[in-house]
Order: structure tokens, then sequence, then C-alpha cells
């Protein structure tokens, strides 16, 4: 169950609308490191946790990754707005324009729509929760390659603020794997899988 | 930024600092000094959103005001106030 809050995690206001941006932010919002499979992605690993902090740590940063989502469409719709059909095509957006128009549709910057297949869920919480690790890491990543492209603080400040979040769950997801490996074999993690292998464990 | 605006940023604030701790929490349960701080943040951001919801409209469907065209107009999240 979901309750919606009638606001953003981190403010979003963009004056001056900028289309060749938003190209390349709406990775983000579709491509493979972006929020909706981020989201996606811990909120169907939770399932499988064989330990109740790991399960709450994939609750709620698959739920806070939903804000973002949210954030990055916000940062979307404010870069498209009031362009002229000219500006829209000079400005490198009229390829996305002929089947979207301004409405925000999840794919990445070379238009290929989002697919489940970067969502990685295995079943193995050591398999699972390395996957976040380098998921935090490549989001981060996009995020500082679209700060390389970007002068307009108000475009830089809500992207920073999403940065630092990729950081901030990498720090948890790492305290996860750690509460885990903690409890299994210390010779040897991969002995079993705790969540299929062992029934009843708490 | 109005009103509005300003009083909204603030009770982010205040939530984002309650959620940091919150997710903080999920991997150090034991931590007193996270829930000694939780509920510090907890207390002012119940102050805050009551004193918006008042003045504003609603911020979630929980709100009990009765105000069902401040649901229905007041701007979304991904407006901005002089759009309409």
């Amino acid at each position: 169950m979901f309750v919606y809050e009638k606001k953003l995690q981190y403010p979003v206001r963009i004056k001056n609308p900028n289309a060749a941006l938003a190209k390349l932010i709406s990775a983000q919002y579709g491509g493979p490191n972006g929020e909706l499979g981020a989201s996606l992605r811990y909120l169907s690993q939770r399932y499988a946790m064989p330990y109740p902090e790991l399960t709450a740590v994939l609750n709620d940063i698959g739920t806070e990754e939903l804000g973002h989502l949210e954030m990055v469409g916000t940062i979307v719709y404010q870069l498209t707005r009031g362009l002229s059909p000219e500006e829209i095509d000079k400005q490198g957006f009229g390829a996305y324009f002929i089947d979207h128009t301004t409405g925000i549709y999840p794919a990445d910057a070379n238009g290929t729509p989002f697919s489940a297949a970067a969502l990685a869920v295995s079943g193995d919480p050591v398999a699972d929760l390395t996957e976040d690790l380098a998921a935090e890491q490549k989001a981060r990543l996009v995020y500082d390659n679209i700060l390389r492209f970007c002068d307009d603080p108000d475009v830089k400040d809500p992207i920073r603020f999403l940065r630092e979040r990729e950081i901030v769950h990498f720090q948890r997801f790492g305290e996860a794997l750690r509460l885990l490996t903690d409890r299994l074999d210390v010779k040897n993690v991969y002995a079993f899988n705790p969540s299929f292998d062992k029934k009843k464990r708490r | 930024m109005t009103e509005r605006e300003r009083m909204l940023r603030r009770i982010q604030a205040t939530q984002f600092a309650l959620w940091e701790l919150h997710v903080y929490r999920d991997t150090h349960p034991a931590c007193r000094e996270a829930a000694a701080k939780y509920k510090e943040t907890e207390a002012r951001l119940k102050e805050r959103r009551a004193q918006y919801e008042e003045k504003y409209g609603p911020l979630d469907e929980r709100t009990e005001t009765g105000n069902r065209w401040a649901w229905i107009r007041n701007p979304w999240p991904w407006q901005l106030e002089e759009e309409d």
C-alpha cells in the first residue's frame, strides 16, 4: 500500500526550458540506470530477503526511488515547457516529440523504451545486494555525466541532491550486505542460499 | 517564491531529515541517538504540516480538512506556481 504525498522530496523549480538537456536527463527516468528501474528492482527484490533489516532497507529505498522518479519527471517536464516546434527541433528533441509530444515517457537518452531487463532480481540476497551496490554507483555516474552538460543552477541543484542520495543508498546497501554475511557461515557465505535453502529463519 | 512555497520547503527539509533517520535506522535499529533525533524531528514535522494544511489544504489523502477543491485545484508538485 502506498500513500501519495502532494510534494516532491526536494524542490524543483526550473525557469528556463532546455529540450536538449531534458533529453539527456530523461535517461534517469526510463534508462537502464534510472529511477524507474531502481524503484522496481528494490521493491521486487525485497520479497526474497531473509532478515528483517534487509527487507526494510529494500522496501524503504525502493519507496524513496519512486519519489526520485517523480523528481526526474518534474525536471524533464519543466525543461520542455512552452517551447515552439522550431525550438524543439533545433534542440534535438524532435524525434521524441513525434511520438510523445511533451508527455513524459520512460525511455533512455537514445529513445529506447524502458526495459524490465534492467531490474535484475535473482532471489539470492548476496547477489541482489551486490547488484544494488553497483546500481547505485551506475546511477551516481549518470548524474555525474549529466552535470558535465549542465550549467543551469536550477537544474544542477536537484541533480546534485539525487546524486548524493545514490551515495547514501550505497552506504545503506553496504551495511545490509555486511549484516547478511555476518549471519552466514564465516568460512563460506555461499554455502547455501539463505532465501531458499533454509526455511523459517529470523 | 510565494508564502505557500516557503512553508512547503520547510516541510520538505524537515521531512527529509526524518526520512534520512528512518532509513538509517533500518540498519541501525538499536541506535538511541538516532531514535531521539527521530522523535524530535517527527514532532517538528507534525507541527509544520498542520500549519500548512490549515492554510493551503491537504498534503495527502489522510488529512481530514473537508476541502475537496484544495486537493484538486492546488498546484501539483511538478507545476510551477505562475503556471495557471
